[in-house]
């Protein structure tokens, strides 16, 4: 392998000055306004921590940010599960496997906005198809957004009932470039479905599997529409999620230092949360690589 | 050589025609929320902007968003070192000193080419958007509450009159509450909970108010107690729909037109939707009263009203033409017309007008409530924050999870720090 020149460092230029302008700088800027005051007209002043300060003696920060770490964590694990769990299916013999697949990625066609929409109205009470369900069963109505923990719930079903197919197309991927000699050679060394799945399946998926639980934990983080559209936080900022938070701290009450404040806290905390999982996975990875 | 001056002269020609277009606008941009477009160009009165379009050879476009989003939208824009908006329309209640720097004093542009008969539109109204000394907005609609009610469903349970006093209210709205044969629910009373205007009315009803215009934070009177303690016994008796908490404006809307509710407090405006014979299941039936007060409380009415204007932001393109814009909508003659289009009128005079008469059946009504109504809260930089705070707890309170006294006073504590230091 030759010397990297400059001919490879210009060739990589563009991507690293559009991260440097559209993230980077921004990044800072906005560490900078999170230690001013400032708001539409006013020319922001200096107040060191206190934006900071502000947020973390706020006890609905704090919901939020449970709320959002319980809701990240049932969507990404609960994607990953489903989606290894009906990868491993559509790669053995499945009849209508092409239609099954286009019915499994539909979903991520459809916009947020729609997505939220229709879930809404299926699980209105009185009218909506769920609830008339549950009625007609003998069960009753469930008014799904007046309890915290129901509201949640049904926005973590409808993130990973759009986000699905994105997981399961990383991993059926993955599983589909397996060879299948090695699961051959192990069930002629007489290993059961089980043992050829957590031996041989899931050794060489694990460094898909990361990206998939990378990639939805990022954008997981960032869970806003399904919250905002459902229940907008409410009632009583109950089912508030961090990004519903900074969005009410700059969009409502114009206070961008304080908004600039929650948006670094959210990419320190989501660091916090994410990286002994990575690490413990990336571990794994090369223990058995 | 005369080929080549002919050359040059061309492309000088052409260059400064090109430049005489580029400085004349042809376009002006206006931010507002849907109702203000619905307003201006459909409808009995006839399409407004397409006139001044026609007068001006001005395209207008609207860009229009949900209530907050369009004041969010208008002080965004304002505050940019160059702008792209002419007119935006704001609510009072978002407003205050704080944004008074983002927009032209229409105070000056008044003073030098005024609008028609400027003084017919009320002081409270103008006042509500005046900060600092500066007028910053035209007043164009008001949204006063009334109470609208569904005629046949009040006459299935026997009731042949709509209620007079505010204990008749919560009379009606208790009978009014049973499950038809077929399944479907009715429910006597619904109200929007998305922003404390419809709750509002119910405190106000009671004699009760949140902050007053001096900015006292009086939530805990035991006027408004007793009528936050009404909405809980309301909401847990199932009276009030059982996602009311999560009620907007939108769902209010569709469970009246669907007959699953009886009644509500909202604008008069919402009369039209209604009764829109494409959209309701109960067109021709709804009517609409100003919101009685409670017996024993002083008073004729418990209307909260809000008062949107338009401006011209600081950095405005077209400053010039959207003072045209705004004169030309805001005259006698175009008010009466919106009027006919469903808007609340600002002028007075709007509402003694026979076209308005003719084809507004509340009009009489309106007017009267208009006269005692009150906006929900002054303007305030705070305002927005205190106004999420008291619906955060009235909505807890609902749902059973503090007692009305103790959402009061948490109120009351927690919005006070907000208020504006004299």
């Amino acid at each position: 392998m030759g010397r990297i020149g400059l001919a490879h460092y210009a060739m990589v230029a563009p991507v690293q000055v559009l991260l440097l302008a559209f993230i980077f700088v921004p990044s800072l800027y906005v560490a900078w306004l999170s230690l001013h005051q400032s708001s539409y007209g006013q020319i922001p002043t200096f107040v060191g921590l206190a934006n900071y300060a502000a947020i973390t003696a706020d006890p609905v920060f704090w919901r939020a940010f449970w709320n959002t770490f319980l809701v990240v964590n049932l969507v990404v694990y609960g994607e990953l599960v489903l989606g290894l769990g009906l990868a491993v299916l559509m790669n053995g013999p499945v009849p209508g496997k092409r239609l099954i697949i286009a019915i499994l990625i539909a979903p991520y066609a459809i916009t947020e906005v729609t997505t939220v929409v229709m879930w809404r109205y299926m699980l209105t009470p009185d009218v909506g198809m769920i609830n008339y369900a549950l009625e007609s069963i003998g069960l009753g109505q469930i008014t799904w957004w007046q309890s915290r923990f129901q509201a949640l719930g049904v926005a973590a079903v409808l993130a990973i009932w759009q986000h699905l197919p994105f997981t399961f197309l990383i991993l059926y991927a993955s599983l589909m470039t397996v060879p299948n000699e090695l699961r051959e050679a192990a069930r002629v060394d007489g290993a059961t479905a089980w043992d050829e799945f957590r031996r041989i399946l899931l050794p060489l998926v694990m460094p898909a599997l990361l990206v998939a639980l990378l990639f939805r934990y990022i954008t997981a983080m960032r869970l806003f529409s399904e919250i905002w559209l459902l229940t907008g936080g409410g009632p009583a900022r109950l089912t508030e999620v961090l990004a519903v938070y900074l969005y009410r701290q700059a969009f409502s009450y114009h206070d961008f230092g304080v908004a600039s404040a929650t948006g670094w806290m959210m990419l320190l905390l989501s660091l916090a949360i994410a990286l002994p999982y990575l690490w413990h996975v990336y571990r794994q990875m090369f223990r058995h690589a | 050589m005369l080929r080549q001056l002919t050359l040059y002269a061309g492309v000088a020609a052409l260059a400064i025609s090109a430049a005489t277009v580029a400085a004349a606008a042809d376009k002006l941009v206006v931010t507002s929320h849907a109702v203000h477009q619905n307003v201006l160009t459909e409808g009995e009165g006839g399409n407004i902007v397409a006139d001044w379009e026609k007068e001006s050879g001005v395209e207008v476009e609207f860009l229009t968003f949900g209530v907050s989003e369009a004041q969010e939208r208008a002080f965004r824009e304002a505050s940019l070192s160059e702008g792209t908006i002419d007119v935006s329309f704001i609510l009072g209640r978002y407003g205050g000193p704080h944004i008074a720097t983002l927009f032209t004093d229409l105070g000056e542009l008044q003073a030098k080419d005024p609008i028609e008969d400027f003084d017919e539109i009320s002081p409270g109204m103008r006042a509500a958007h005046t900060h600092k000394g500066k007028l910053i907005g035209i007043p164009f609609r008001h949204a006063t509450h009334g109470l609208l009610y569904n005629e046949e469903i009040l006459a299935e349970k026997g009731f042949d009159r709509p209620p007079e006093t505010f204990d008749e209210v919560v009379e009606y709205a208790r009978a009014l509450t049973f499950t038809r044969d077929d399944g479907t629910k009715v429910h006597g009373m619904a109200i929007t909970m998305d922003d404390p205007s419809a709750v509002m009315d119910w405190v106000r009803a009671y004699g009760g108010d949140f902050v007053t215009s001096d900015y006292e934070v009086v939530i805990d009177s035991p006027e408004a107690i007793r009528a936050l303690t009404m909405l809980r016994d309301l909401a847990q008796e199932g009276v009030l729909p059982s996602d009311v908490t999560s009620h907007t404006t939108e769902d209010v809307i569709t469970v009246m037109q669907q007959g699953r509710a009886a009644m509500t407090n909202q604008p008069f405006g919402r009369f039209k939707n209604y009764n829109d014979p494409e959209a309701s299941q109960y067109p021709g039936a709804f009517k609409v009263r100003p919101i009685p007060m409670a017996e024993g409380v002083e008073g004729p009415h418990a209307a909260k009203t809000s008062v949107w204007a338009m401006t011209i932001p600081a950095n405005a393109p077209n400053a010039e033409l959207a003072w045209d814009f705004i004169q030309f909508v805001a005259s006698k003659d175009n008010t009466v017309r919106a009027a006919l289009n469903g808007n609340g009128p600002v002028r007075l005079s709007a509402y003694e007008d026979p076209r308005v008469q003719a084809i507004v059946p509340y009009a009489e009504a309106e007017a009267q409530a208009l006269g005692n109504a009150r906006i929900v809260v002054p303007g305030f930089e705070n305002g927005a924050k205190a106004m999420d705070i008291f619906m955060e707890e009235v909505e807890a309170m609902m749902l059973g999870l503090k007692e009305p006294e103790a959402a009061a006073a948490d109120i009351k504590a927690r919005v006070e720090p907000l208020m504006p230091q004299s």
